[in-house]
């Protein structure tokens, strides 16, 4: 099955290890990902700070990009929940475009919602090692209901153990731009998340959405802390 | 829900919000209760507004005419509901409803056949004509401002005592 | 107290909350107790949705048609005997209240916790006009003795240990030091219930208005609304037009929804519903009874796109959720209403000049609008200020300009991989620049970008 993957603008600039352990994934579990060279960005931080005809270019930008029939996959909750939720959105007055994006919509998985419902990965019986705690990031859960899919990869990793951190599901203030217009705030949170992982005496701690986990790596280092930072793709890979 | 199932349910959610409750087998039984609960000597405000009201005032040796003045509050109140463990207390037949409030014990009598299940039924009731004062009490006056500390009896009654009749 | 409007210091004021320790180690235990509480008060209301469905329902039946509501309050609440005046803004409103307290010659005020008189700061201008207003509830009354302002919407003083508390009491009231929360609150139940007694009036706010039968209903706790309210000779009333329910059998709804959402309680102590002033054969309720509507902007926002936001209850639970309240507190929105829903209203009623740094007070993590009891869609809310604000032209032209480059390489492969290009080579320059609060908490862009790997 051909699938179209969207590595996302952080992924490819600053975590190229995610990307290709998505497609290390992808193609283990018999589908043939297809990188479309033309990507850019979802345009979601221009959609959050409010420049709606940038983001509106940059959605046009991806759907055309994009287009075709065959699933859409990015190893990131928030940039899903960006082509999902607020495409179409974007485009409510244009009826063309907007029949484009609610079909890319329908055809956008996040990566685990793809592994669990159409690959299947969580019976394939997966190596692991370590302790591992999950930071459940707030668009993934929130808006696009990706809640049990990351624990049910988790749980089947074998050797691997799983503990829960407290308020898995609180903001770990990385926010986009909000991390740039609000520093001070933003390291707040993310030092208070930091703290809830080391508190559960996880070796690694892993997540859906390489923002979060950018800016949770930052805090930890800060703090001196040993703890691993993996994108749940890298995890998942390991154990092929 | 029945008549029994809405007096249990009463008591149970008005004794989870700190209230004392007391369920009496017929209304001879009231005099008893109520010796046991209000102090002897203390001042106590009983309008004498219902028959029960007028059957137990002369308990209360210091009777006071001003509610101001009284440590204790003896009324019959407008009913209760089921749902929440609470009191209705209105400002009907001349009732003053702070006479309630203003006393550091409130001690309510309800009719079991005025314990409605729901909230909705007590408002459904009053609704074409609203008293002037309707009051919900649940449990007694309290405050968690400090620290989050509950503290009970702030500007109203620290003991709330319930009899259903 | 209201000290003026600070909220373009936002960020300036954020920062001196973070540094405050015991104001965040407060803030957090408070947002985090309610915020468990509610999780507890939820957990045995079965058909919870269905509940939040009906309660917005009806918050949406009322803005559909808020003027007709607004005027049937007004006929119901007159023919019970209310006297009602519509106050167009702040000022307004502040005039009302003072006339309709100078004329009867009030001066001693007892006074119930109303965000709408701190959103109108009525206090100041009453005291300006030689009157003395005692606020009554717990957390207020030890806020105004210390000249402060409330750093929560649901326990004002939350960032006063007992010890301050119990410093306080002694300086200001002459009593023995104690650091007790039941003894502290003794005594300012004593030296209130002098002032309950004494007072003129009573200043109230109100969580609901009925129209069909114009009555009020307050939620209190400590017994200080129903006293502001039943004790004094005069009983004035003010509240937002938008508090409207449509009829006093729709209260059920909002009893089972609001106390829950605030403080995790079933129901609070006390539900006041007040219909007109005592009538002859009464022995309850003020003689007199004034209600004023505050417009304030309500109109001017029922027309516009954010409307939804007048669906609010001011429960507060969308505040105790909020990553970003919860940490900083509500004295950094530097206006009457904090966290998400407070910086929506900030932004609407005080104008975007004068707020438009809050906008950006969200890290759009969805928390507020996943418990919002009535469903206001707080994050596509803030989404639309931050359109507006891109629209008028508030955001600095550095902004504006990585914007501009951003669209370029959004929309273009080529502008994309140079500037992935430039940011590698540029690396160090961007950290320096960028300063370490940003730009030090970003890794150095790879080597080799994954794109040109992914074949
Ligand atoms: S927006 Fe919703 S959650 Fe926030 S205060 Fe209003 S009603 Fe409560």
């Amino acid at each position: 099955m051909k699938v179209l993957l969207f590595g996302t603008c952080l992924v490819d600039t600053f975590f190229p290890e995610v990307g290709e352990a998505t497609l290390r994934l992808l193609r283990r579990f018999g589908a043939d990902p297809v990188f479309p060279q033309g990507q850019t960005c979802c345009g979601q931080p221009a959609f959050n700070a409010g420049y709606e005809d940038t983001a509106r270019t940059a959605a046009a930008h991806f759907l055309s990009v994009f287009d075709g029939d065959a699933p859409i996959v990015t190893p990131s909750g928030s940039c899903a929940a960006m082509v999902r939720h607020h495409y179409p959105e974007l485009f409510h007055d244009d009826p063309r475009m907007l029949a484009k994006a609610r079909r890319a919509g329908e055809r956008t998985y996040e990566l685990s919602r793809f592994l669990v419902h159409v690959a299947r990965a969580h019976e394939a019986g997966l190596r692991g090692r370590g302790t591992i705690t999950y930071h459940a990031s707030c668009h993934l859960t929130r808006s696009l209901g990706v809640r049990e899919e990351p624990l049910t990869l988790l749980a089947s990793l074998k050797g691997a153990a799983f503990v829960p951190m407290a308020d898995a599901g609180r903001c770990c203030g990385f926010g986009g731009t909000f991390m740039a217009k609000l520093p001070e705030i933003s390291c707040a949170l993310a030092e208070e998340k930091a703290a809830s992982v080391e508190a559960t005496g996880a070796d690694t701690v892993t997540g859906c959405d390489s923002g979060c986990l950018m800016n949770l790596a930052d805090a930890l280092r800060r703090r001196g802390s040993k703890v691993r930072v993996a994108h749940l793709a890298q995890l998942l890979a390991e154990g092929l | 829900m029945n008549g029994e199932e809405r007096v249990r349910l009463f008591l149970e959610n008005a004794a989870k919000a700190a209230a004392g409750t007391h369920l009496l087998p017929g209304p001879e039984a009231l005099r008893d209760v109520l010796a046991g609960i209000v102090p002897p000597g203390v001042p106590v405000y009983c309008p004498g507004l219902t028959a029960a009201e007028e059957a137990v005032a002369d308990l209360f040796p210091n009777r006071v005419a001003d509610y101001a003045d009284a440590a204790a509050t003896v009324e019959e109140v407008f009913g209760a509901v089921a749902e929440t463990g609470t009191l209705a207390c209105a400002s009907v037949d001349g009732r003053a409803v702070q006479a309630g409030l203003l006393p550091a014990h409130h001690v309510a009598i309800v009719r079991r056949d005025r314990i409605f299940a729901e909230l909705d039924d007590l408002f459904a009731e009053v609704v074409s004509a609203p008293p002037t004062n309707l009051t919900l009490v649940t449990g007694p006056s309290r405050t968690a401002d400090i620290e989050l500390t509950l503290a009970i009896g702030v500007h109203g009654p620290e003991r709330l005592d319930i009899i259903v009749v | 107290m209201n000290l003026g409007q600070t909220t373009l210091r936002f960020r300036q004021n954020s920062v001196r909350a973070l540094e405050d320790v015991a104001l965040r180690a407060a803030m957090k235990q408070a947002a985090d107790t309610f915020g468990a509480k509610r999780a507890e008060a939820f957990a045995p209301v079965s058909d919870l949705e269905a509940l939040r469905d009906r309660a917005s329902g009806i918050r949406d039946e009322v803005l559909a048609d808020l003027p007709r509501h607004v005027e049937t309050f007004v006929a119901s609440a007159t023919r019970a005997g209310a006297t009602v005046h519509r106050a167009k803004d702040a000022a307004a409103a502040r005039e009302i209240v003072a006339k309709v307290l100078s004329d009867r010659g009030a001066k001693r005020i007892v006074k119930g916790k109303s965000m709408v008189s701190e959103e109108v700061d009525l206090n100041a201008h009453l005291e300006a006009a030689g009157m003395e207003v005692f606020e009554t509830d717990l957390g207020e009354y030890i806020i105004q003795m210390a000249g402060e302002s409330p750093s929560h919407i649901i326990v004002p003083a939350i960032h006063k240990n007992r010890r301050q508390i119990g410093r306080l009491f002694t300086e200001r009231l002459g009593v023995p030091y104690t650091e007790d929360p039941q003894a502290l609150t003794r005594i300012a139940r004593g030296a209130l219930r002098e002032k309950f007694l004494s007072a003129d009036a009573g200043i109230s706010g109100a969580n609901f208005a009925a129209a069909d039968t114009g009555s009020l209903v307050l939620f209190t706790n400590e017994g200080n609304g129903r006293m502001v309210t039943t004790v004094p000779p005069l009983h004035v009333a003010i509240l937002s037009v938008e508090k409207i329910i449509p009829s006093l059998s729709d209260l059920p709804a909002f009893l089972r929804l609001l106390p829950r959402s605030a403080t995790g309680q079933a129901i609070t102590a006390y539900v006041s519903v007040i219909t007109g002033p005592r009538k002859p054969g009464d022995a309850t309720g003020a003689k007199e009874l004034h209600i004023v509507l505050l417009d304030n902007g309500r109109t001017e926002i029922l027309a516009g796109e954010s409307r939804d936001i007048l669906k609010c209850i001011r429960c507060g639970a969308c505040m105790n959720v909020c990553p970003v309240y919860r940490t900083v507190g509500g004295h950094a929105y530097g206006w009457t209403y904090p966290g998400p829903m407070g910086l929506i209203l900030t932004t609407l009623l005080t104008g975007m000049a004068k707020s438009h740094p809050v906008v950006d007070a969200s890290t759009l993590c969805g928390a507020c609008a996943e418990v919002c009891p009535v469903r206001v869609p707080l994050v596509p809310l803030i989404l639309q200020l931050r359109r507006r604000k891109v629209r008028e032209g508030f955001p600095d032209p550095k902004e504006r300009r990585v914007m501009a480059w951003f669209g370029r390489a959004a929309a273009s492969p080529g502008w994309f991989s140079l500037g992935q290009r430039l940011a590698g080579i540029f690396w160090p320059l961007v950290r320096a620049v960028g300063g370490k609060d940003v730009a030090g908490r970003l890794p150095p862009p790879a080597r080799i970008p994954f794109r040109r790997k992914a074949h």
